[in-house]
């Protein structure tokens, strides 16, 4: 008992102390942050809190080495108005709580100039309001749930074309253009329980009910499932003309085989996540894969600002190919290259700057022309790809097509 | 009826990896008197081997069982006479947790040394099926079921015919009287985890040719094997190949003709209803303070 008393005394006693601190941390935080990077010749700083071990590290690590390049190729090139830039990247273990943490002491105790985002909504979450309470600009490269604007931050900015929510509306569009003989009449819907893949399923089931075109089969299944012949049994049973499949990989591997090994074919077939990994033809089969539709914010062959210069420079300094670039990689890329832009319009790298500028006006990047609302949405759409020819190819819009829609061949088992 | 029986087909022939990754667990429980909460992941595990054997060395994935059972039967021997042996001495329930750490640390080394994108091993045949009356019947997982009725057709054989698997029985049912006729318990317990864990390695093979999979993929696998486990009896390994089978029809049935949300929860209802009959699952026996 009297441990307790005495152990509430001194938490009375720290809590003014933990305000002073917290204050003092804040005030401490204000030169650095508020600072006009401009004006002095030190390094600048960029804290980073990454996945470096930890559940999403393998995830993680291309945007990890899309930070590093983007870093390297602005130092090469003389830096950021005149300072070399200097990235300080801390592990998070892939944990909310530790990210948190981690910006606390890159703001208030290493006092960096500016922050990055870490990798994954998850993180982003909490991250973003630690970088908000201090004045720091959050441009980030991944955190598309619809939950990261749900903070209504205004320090917020996603490096990406579309939020994760809206990635399907391409394919969506896509189908609806089609003249109404060609369309399909009948659509099953199956998906993982996952907040993300069950919402952009919601939507784009949603369009195209409203659209004429009949729902036959519409079910979730347990994220962790490990076994989908059930789900593809029915599919193959029910025979739709399209289906439209909220997959996060391994999911979409397990359809795709069990498809091939009943010799079934839908007419359309869209995948939410597992087409785009470089590894997908490897999976299913590189002889399964033509015609499987997805969608995508970035691809190597996209005509976007610096991405050739991004695609050499990537393979220059990690090797391999362009086909096997993450599009993570891009996206911690364009962050840097958001930056850059700023620094060349205003002339300044401040936090403040930074904030007020991106709010207004268009930003080229390898990411496309990016454009936020007033919470850090981007306003743009994701690409609609099919793997055409062995490759995975941007198919719609036409303004960034490479290849014309094909139509879904049989498997080549 | 089609697409009912369609997926009683895909659940038999799922139900017989699952018999044989928990029928190891099943032999596991009776001679180390601990729930084996690293079953899974030595399936896993084995997995990767196997998957390590088909792309660096071009061994197709059935003949990779050939290596990969003694390699798995001795990290399982190992495992007992280094881990297990000395805890179950004092305290058996100790067993659980130095297995379920040990499932963690495992899991560990495979995702630094594979990472953890999705692998599946697939050979040539791994797409084709063949058509029966109008049934698909996928040729990997018919082979994968061939496979678990072989090895499960062995370990029966071992149990029942041979001096070992008496020896194995009488230390299942009873260590301190088998101890008392001359049976050297310990080496029968290391002996029987051995055979336990090298039926994982069967299973995994057959598993990583199967289903898409990674370190993670061994909490599913390990919940439906403790499920298993309870309904079939956790020493009995013909409950547990019964209840396996039960469980592969069971959620394949439900989850193409109902609704995959409602399969898993469709085996508990099972599971509950033959418990309210038999707390000792289907096969088992009643436990008295062995655990």
């Amino acid at each position: 008992m009297r441990t307790m008393r005495s152990t509430v005394r001194r938490s009375v006693w720290a809590v003014p102390v933990c305000l002073a601190a917290l204050a003092a941390g804040a005030c401490s935080a204000s030169p650095a942050s508020s600072q006009g990077a401009g004006r002095s010749s030190s390094p600048l700083v960029v804290g980073v809190s990454m996945s470096l071990s930890g559940d999403l590290a393998d995830l993680a690590g291309p945007a990890e080495k899309g930070y590093q390049l983007w870093a390297d190729t602005v130092n090469a090139q003389g830096g950021l108005l005149g300072r070399k830039v200097s990235l300080k990247f801390v592990d998070d273990a892939s944990n909310p709580t530790q990210a948190v943490t981690n910006y606390e002491n890159l703001i208030t105790a290493d006092h960096v100039d500016l922050v990055f985002g870490p990798f994954s909504s998850l993180l982003t979450i909490p991250a973003a309001s630690v970088a908000s309470r201090y004045g720091y600009a959050f441009i980030e490269p991944s955190g598309g749930a619809p939950q990261v604007f749900a903070l209504h931050l205004k320090n917020l900015f996603l490096a990406q074309p579309a939020p994760i929510l809206s990635s399907a509306d391409a394919f969506a569009d896509y189908i609806l253009s089609l003249p109404v003989d060609q369309r399909p009449k009948t659509a099953a819907y199956p998906t993982a329980d996952d907040p993300f893949t069950s919402a952009i399923i919601a939507r784009i089931q949603q369009r195209l009910q409203a659209a004429g075109i009949k729902t036959v089969y519409s079910q979730t299944y347990a994220a962790e499932t490990v076994d989908l012949s059930p789900v593809v049994t029915r599919l193959v049973s029910d025979k739709p003309d399209l289906i439209v499949s909220g997959t996060g990989g391994a999911d979409a591997v397990a359809e795709v085989k069990g498809m091939v090994q009943a010799h079934w074919t839908p007419k359309f077939l869209f995948f939410t996540g597992g087409p785009n990994d470089p590894t997908f033809p490897s999976q299913v089969g590189a002889g399964n894969v033509n015609g499987i539709f997805s969608s995508t914010d970035w691809i190597p062959q996209a005509k976007t600002a610096g991405n050739a210069a991004f695609i050499q420079a990537y393979i220059a300094k990690y090797g391999g190919t362009a086909a096997g670039i993450d599009a993570a990689a891009a996206e911690a890329y364009a962050c840097g290259q958001l930056l850059q832009l700023v620094a060349q319009r205003t002339g300044k790298i401040d936090n403040a700057t930074i904030i007020s500028a991106l709010h207004s006006g268009t930003w080229p990047t390898v990411e496309g022309n990016l454009t936020w609302d007033a919470y850090g949405s981007p306003q743009g759409a994701d690409d609609v790809v099919q793997w055409v020819g062995g490759q995975l190819l941007p198919v719609y819009p036409q303004s960034a097509a490479l290849a014309s829609p094909i139509a879904l061949p049989s498997w080549a088992g | 009826m089609h697409l009912f029986l369609q997926a009683t087909i895909a659940g038999i022939l799922i139900g017989g990896v699952y018999a044989l990754l928990a029928s190891g667990q099943a032999m596991i429980f009776g001679v180390a008197r601990t729930v084996n909460f690293a079953q899974a992941i030595f399936a896993i595990l084995s997995a990767y081997l196997s998957y390590t054997l088909f792309g660096d060395l071009g061994i197709d994935p059935f003949l990779s069982v050939l290596i990969l059972i003694p390699v798995m039967f001795a990290l399982g021997y190992v495992i007992y006479a280094v881990l297990l042996r000395p805890l179950n001495k004092s305290s058996a329930e100790l067993g659980l947790l130095v297995l379920y750490a040990l499932a963690i640390g495992i899991q560990g080394v495979l995702d630094f040394t594979y990472q953890t994108n999705i692998r599946v091993i697939a050979p040539a045949y791994a797409n084709y099926s063949w058509t029966v009356a109008g049934y698909q019947i996928p040729e990997v997982r018919f082979f994968a079921f061939l496979l678990a009725v072989v090895v499960l057709g062995a370990l029966h054989l071992i149990r029942q015919y041979t001096k070992l698997g008496r020896a194995l029985r009488a230390t299942s049912q009873n260590p301190v009287a088998a101890r008392l006729l001359g049976v050297d318990v310990d080496r029968i317990s290391a002996v029987g985890m051995g055979l336990g864990v090298a039926s994982a390695a069967a299973a995994g093979a057959a598993f990583g040719m199967v289903i898409p999979f990674n370190g993670n993929s061994q909490y599913d696998l390990l919940s439906k094997l403790l499920s298993i486990g309870v309904l079939g009896g956790m020493a009995s390994m013909p409950g547990t190949i019964v209840a396996a089978v039960i469980l592969g029809v069971v959620e394949s049935v439900v989850a193409a003709t109902i609704s995959p949300d409602w399969s898993a929860f469709s085996f508990l209802v099972v599971l509950f209803a033959v418990l309210t009959v038999r707390p000792q699952g289907l096969f088992g026996r009643q436990l008295r303070g062995e655990l």
